[in-house]
């Protein structure tokens, strides 16, 4: 655990690069953890879709009463 | 009497959302089956979360800057059009943000074995995104008045005048966050990870335009329909609610 190393007390400290490593000896965990962070970044774009799509529907409801309010108004006047 | 209006031509927006989803498919395919796994102190197989994870933080400053330029245009020009691109900035600013809040922490339970640390580049990011929550926090409850347009533009300028300094943090102070991109970009030692991240900067560079311009429109035909909606209360066509 980096942390546990100690972190960086100065800029220069800092990871500065990664390297590919032939195998890459891995755990099932990581694994989850990357499908889990692609999991939370779709649900998070699609949530935002959908709340563009409920906005898009409720600006269209306010255009149907404001049509059916001029067709009122224009039968009135005919 | 007028006949229907015209529906406004898309133009080249379809093409751009194809062109989104076919990168994005090709970024997902490269990053899972032909990027190679980093070494093991930087996450392993996690780290591969670094090719959306540093791209979304490109797209939360580029939500950022069209915030920052059209909120000072709309406190220029009091425009719904810049109202509408300055919401919408500040919008996908929060959406990007949030991305970037939650897989930079799922990456760093694996590199560091902690979730969070109160690292300068961290806490800067989090305070920036808090910043752009509050902008749309603001806008959605405090009324669409000239003065709570003008405060929410204000407040969008300064999120984005918090940007420089996350992305200056990990040069100034010390900290757990790695620095491979802002000391030249040489830090990706096979070009498999150099690809990725420029395909992932491609995806989320098309993903945002698309976010921002669907957005701003929306926003801008709200206002077009409020402004009607407030015409047909003072004809005396509708009651206001």
């Amino acid at each position: 655990m980096q942390q546990a190393q100690g972190t960086a007390k100065r800029p220069e400290d800092r990871s500065t690069e990664f390297v590919a490593v032939e195998g890459g000896k891995e755990t099932a965990s990581a694994g989850t953890l990357l499908v889990a962070a692609y999991l939370v970044m779709w649900a998070l774009l699609l949530a935002f879709v959908w709340i563009g799509w409920r906005r898009g529907q409720q600006l269209a409801t306010r255009l149907d009463s404001l049509e059916k309010a001029l067709d009122r108004h224009d039968s009135a006047k005919s | 009497m007028q006949g229907p209006a015209k529906k406004p031509p898309l133009g080249i927006f379809p093409f751009l959302v194809a062109a989104t989803l076919g990168v994005f498919l090709w970024l997902i395919q490269f990053v899972f089956f032909k990027a190679p796994v980093a070494q093991a102190e930087a996450g392993g197989l996690a780290q591969k979360i670094f090719y959306f994870h540093v791209p979304s933080a490109y797209a939360m400053y580029l939500c950022g800057v069209v915030c920052l330029v059209s909120s000072v245009a709309y406190l220029l020009s009091l425009t719904d059009k810049w109202n509408a691109w300055a919401q919408a900035g500040a919008e996908c600013a929060v959406v990007f943000g949030i991305m970037v809040l939650t897989s930079g922490p799922i990456w760093a339970k694996k590199a560091w074995g902690v979730y969070w640390v109160w690292d300068p580049r961290l806490t800067t990011s989090l305070l920036s995104v808090l910043v752009y929550v509050a902008v749309v926090v603001l806008r959605a409850f405090a009324g669409d008045g000239e003065a709570e347009r003008k405060f929410a533009a204000a407040l969008g300028v300064l999120g984005t005048v918090n940007l420089p300094i996350i992305h200056y943090s990990v040069r100034k102070w010390g900290g757990n966050h790695p620095t491979l991109i802002s000391q030249g970009g040489g830090g990706l030692k096979h070009p498999d990870m150099q690809l990725a991240l420029g395909i992932g900067f491609l995806a989320m560079t098309l993903l945002s335009v698309v976010l921002l311009a669907l957005r701003a429109r929306q926003l801008s035909l709200a206002s077009r329909v409020g402004r009607a909606e407030e015409r047909a209360v003072a004809a005396g066509l509708t009651e206001g609610t």
